[in-house]
């Protein structure tokens, strides 16, 4: 087959990316889709569901699932806000703490899926409507922005806090959003884990095959435990961002987005059945779908259609995926 | 029973087999009779199995001719040889567990694919066929709510349930106990007075004497003989199973063990585990290679576990290296140094991680500072070992799926030797792997005593007993009920000790 290098382990996870710039330069909306800022953009729009996609692919390596990171990104934007906008805490005191919230929903969840070895699709699910709740408990069922109620029932307007201005920004000369770098980092962070700790390896030994790393002495509870954890950090960090961004804490932001991010990571390739795959991978899913949406909407093309796109192209770049997959594994 | 006085149900003319070169069965001729139990023994790799497949019509392209009710027949499916009344019982269970007795029942019925399903007649037809064997199961209860032992009746029931002529029954009792097994046995005397022509492949002595109407010994792919249960002795049975062979333990220099390594004192499995043993005593030397023979459910895949820490203990005192060991997890296990190969490769290999990350996975804990791991000593570490254990792999970086079963076994004892084990607990450790892979696994394991890891193994294999065991414990249902020194070590004694129960 003369096009055998499509197929090629190193650059098949490029091939649905690369069609996609392809597409993206034939379609490019009168030179549009040449100009940094639509880069720009794009590397921003993906930022947050890319935070995510960076947890979710360890949770996936150690072959399960995190339903519950959209509501957690929900649960932290509203905390960070509550901290931050209502109690006038400093954006640097603030970031902790609802990190360590996110860590503790992670944990709960991780605990409940290593110990009674309960399945993580059934235990994120329940986490994700709790987390949803929490969020909405908290705020009150109201976005907490600038705008703040007092108990008199006046209402005064608090300056927005350096930390969400440094998060909504750019640097470089404004050429890269601030979110973008929190992105790469995350991805960075991720992939220092899970290619070069003694906890990555775990991790794909328990996805790969729970009961031979259990006899191996791994310390197989603990690892899937510290998979949760992780992606309930970067939950709380994408909904520190996604805060900043909105300039507000809302407790309805962030619906759907662990779909995205299983996406994005299925996208990469990353096996769903655990214990292949990698966060470079995940990386080049994120830009694939940030790109695909992106041309769609430069071209006009409406929401209905963009949806019905994405999920005919999803399901293509899977089936190419496995449909070579197998043969060089 | 006379054979002259009925023509048999099933007849085997000159049937031959061949896989890939090797003979499975060698002109065999073989027939039952109505009313009567056909006992098969041989060795494992003997043909039993080539010759049940042959009848149930799952191997089809034999030479030579089968004949049921005298007339000239060959099955194209398993489906095919049912519908013409050959039943049979496999050693694992083909039941839905989350289905209903009388579902799983009509899941074998030949009936049209879109029927109107009704319940109660379906459960009317699944009672009907338990009541003729005596089996007082409400046909509405789900299969997994049932014992081995019970679940083994409605799988015959089943199998019973249409119009059958002949039953073959491959070691149905292997994964039953004592009152199971005498439940079971009585059923099949029930079946005898039916007419039903019953082909019974059996590995325990006492049971095929017991049941067995006439006896055919199958060895290397040939008969030896078929007789009349009566007119056979035990010694006859296992000699003509062995083939009257010499003992085969290699004479090695009796060795001596200085340093005690393992003390167990009345050791015992928790009893609701699968296959339990009770009150076991034995020890082992620095550097000594100990065999641990039974047949299936004896009980020696679980000693290995529960000294792994992967069973629970009900009693007992075990010292490893003069202090109390009691591990209460795998892991705890690989901290004092005790390492398992499992016999089953898919509980030892990572078949989606390359061949260094499988060999390494134990020691990480030595190859890493701070949590990161040395990839350069470990990569040095996993390349001193490798040519120790004569591996074929085209990088360390290969995925250990894409290698052969031999080379894939090798990756998990790598990963075992990586820890530095004092004692290697190893079950099964060539089963299904090439010759010479098996040879380079003996070497290894050969060397590694000699530099003072101890060694208990379980084998399926009499020749890997031979080939590696300073002494062998026998048990049976449990039970240890042998030892045997490496210069008593004779096939006939135990196999004798593996089946009967005495040595």
């Amino acid at each position: 087959m003369k096009l055998a290098f499509i197929t090629s382990p190193k650059v098949r996870p490029f091939v649905p990316l690369l069609a996609v710039l392809l597409f993206g330069c034939v379609l490019n909306a009168h030179g549009a889709f040449f100009e940094w800022q639509t880069h720009r953009a794009v590397l921003r729009e993906i930022a947050v569901g890319g935070i995510l996609a960076c947890g979710m692919t360890v949770v996936i390596v150690s072959g399960g699932i995190d339903l519950a990171v959209g509501s957690v990104l929900a649960l932290s934007a509203v905390s960070f806000a509550w901290l931050t906008l209502l109690h006038g805490w400093a954006g640097f005191f603030a970031l902790p703490v609802v990190l360590l919230v996110g860590a503790g929903a992670g944990a709960l969840s991780g605990a409940l899926v290593a110990w009674p070895r309960m399945q993580p699709f059934i235990v994120t699910l329940a986490m994700m409507v709790f987390a949803r709740g929490l969020a909405k408990e908290l705020s009150g069922g109201q976005k907490i922005s600038t705008y703040v109620q007092e108990p008199d029932g006046t209402f005064r307007t608090v300056p927005l806090p350096a930390v969400f201005e440094a998060l909504d920004g750019r640097v470089l000369g404004g050429n890269v959003s601030v979110v973008t770098l929190v992105f790469l980092a995350s991805a960075l962070v991720t992939w220092v884990i899970l290619e070069r700790l003694r906890v990555g390896r775990y991790l794909f030994a328990v996805g790969g095959n729970f009961e031979a790393a259990r006899l191996s002495g791994v310390p197989v509870r603990l690892t899937l435990v510290f998979a949760y954890v992780l992606s309930g950090i970067f939950a709380a960090l994408a909904g520190v961002c996604q805060a900043a961004q909105e300039t507000h804490g809302d407790p309805e932001t962030g619906m759907g987005y662990e779909l995205d991010a299983i996406a994005m990571v299925v996208l990469g390739g990353t096996s769903l059945m655990g214990g292949r795959g990698g966060v470079a991978l995940t990386v080049i899913g994120a830009l694939t779908l940030g790109y695909l949406e992106k041309v769609l909407s430069l071209n006009a093309y409406s929401t209905e259609l963009r949806l019905m796109l994405t999920g005919v192209i999803l399901v293509l770049a899977v089936l190419f995926q496995r449909r070579f997959g197998r043969e060089t594994a | 029973m006379s054979g002259a006085s009925a023509a048999p149900r099933l007849e085997l003319v000159q049937v031959s087999k061949t896989f890939a070169g090797t003979r499975a069965l060698d002109t065999v001729s073989f027939d039952v009779l109505p009313g009567e139990v056909h006992v098969v023994a041989g060795e494992n790799g003997a043909g039993k199995s080539t010759l049940i497949r042959v009848i149930a019509g799952a191997v089809t392209d034999y030479a030579g001719e089968l004949r049921l009710d005298g007339r000239r027949v060959r099955f194209a499916s398993p489906a095919d040889a049912s519908a013409h009344g050959v039943a049979t019982i496999h050693q694992e269970l083909s039941l839905v567990p989350s289905l209903s007795i009388a579902d799983n029942f009509e899941l074998r019925r030949a009936a049209p694919a879109f029927e109107r399903r009704v319940r109660g007649a379906a459960r009317e037809r699944a009672a009907r066929a338990l009541e003729r064997l005596e089996l007082r199961f409400d046909p509405a209860t789900p299969v997994e709510a049932l014992s081995v032992a019970e679940r083994q009746s409605v799988e015959i029931a089943r199998a019973l349930a249409g119009d059958v002529r002949v039953l073959v029954m491959d070691e149905p009792t292997s994964a039953l106990f004592e009152p199971d097994v005498e439940r079971l046995l009585s059923l099949v005397e029930r079946l005898k007075q039916r007419g039903i022509g019953i082909v019974y492949i059996s590995h325990r002595l006492d049971e095929i004497f017991r049941i067995a109407d006439r006896i055919s010994v199958l060895r290397d792919g040939r008969r030896v003989f078929t007789r009349p249960a009566r007119e056979v002795t035990r010694d006859e049975l296992v000699d003509a199973m062995v083939g009257g062979r010499a003992p085969t333990a290699k004479s090695e220099r009796e060795r001596v063990f200085p340093g005690l390594r393992l003390g167990v004192r009345g050791l015992a499995s928790e009893p609701s585990v699968p296959a339990p043993f009770h009150a076991l005593d034995f020890e082992l030397g620095a550097g000594e290679r100990v065999g641990v023979a039974g047949v299936e459910g004896s009980g020696a895949s679980t000693l290995l576990r529960a000294l792994f820490g992967d069973v629970p203990w009900a009693s007992g005192a075990v010292t490893l290296e003069g202090t109390p060991y009691a591990p209460k997890s795998p892991r705890a296990a690989f901290e004092r140094g005790v390492a398992l190969l499992a016999s089953d490769r898919r509980a030892s290999v990572f078949a989606e991680l390359s061949v260094l990350a499988n060999a390494t996975l134990s020691s990480l804990g030595s190859l890493s500072r701070a949590g990161v791991v040395n990839r350069r000593a470990e990569r040095a570490a996993v390349a001193r070992e490798t040519s120790r254990v004569r591996l074929k792999a085209p990088s360390l970086d290969a995925d250990a799926g894409a290698l052969s079963g031999g080379n894939q076994q090798k990756v998990a004892l790598l990963r075992c030797l990586l820890c530095g084990p004092r004692l290697l607990l190893l079950d099964d450790p060539t089963r299904g792997i090439d010759v010479g892979a098996r040879a380079d696994v003996h070497e290894l394991l050969r060397e590694l005593a000699a530099t003072g890891t101890s060694i208990l193994f379980r084998s399926t294999d009499l020749a890997e007993l031979f080939a590696l065991a300073d002494r062998v414990l026998v048990l049976a249902r449990g039970r240890h009920v042998a030892t045997l020194a490496r210069a008593e070590l004779d096939e006939a004694r135990l196999l004798a000790a593996m089946m009967g129960g005495a040595a």
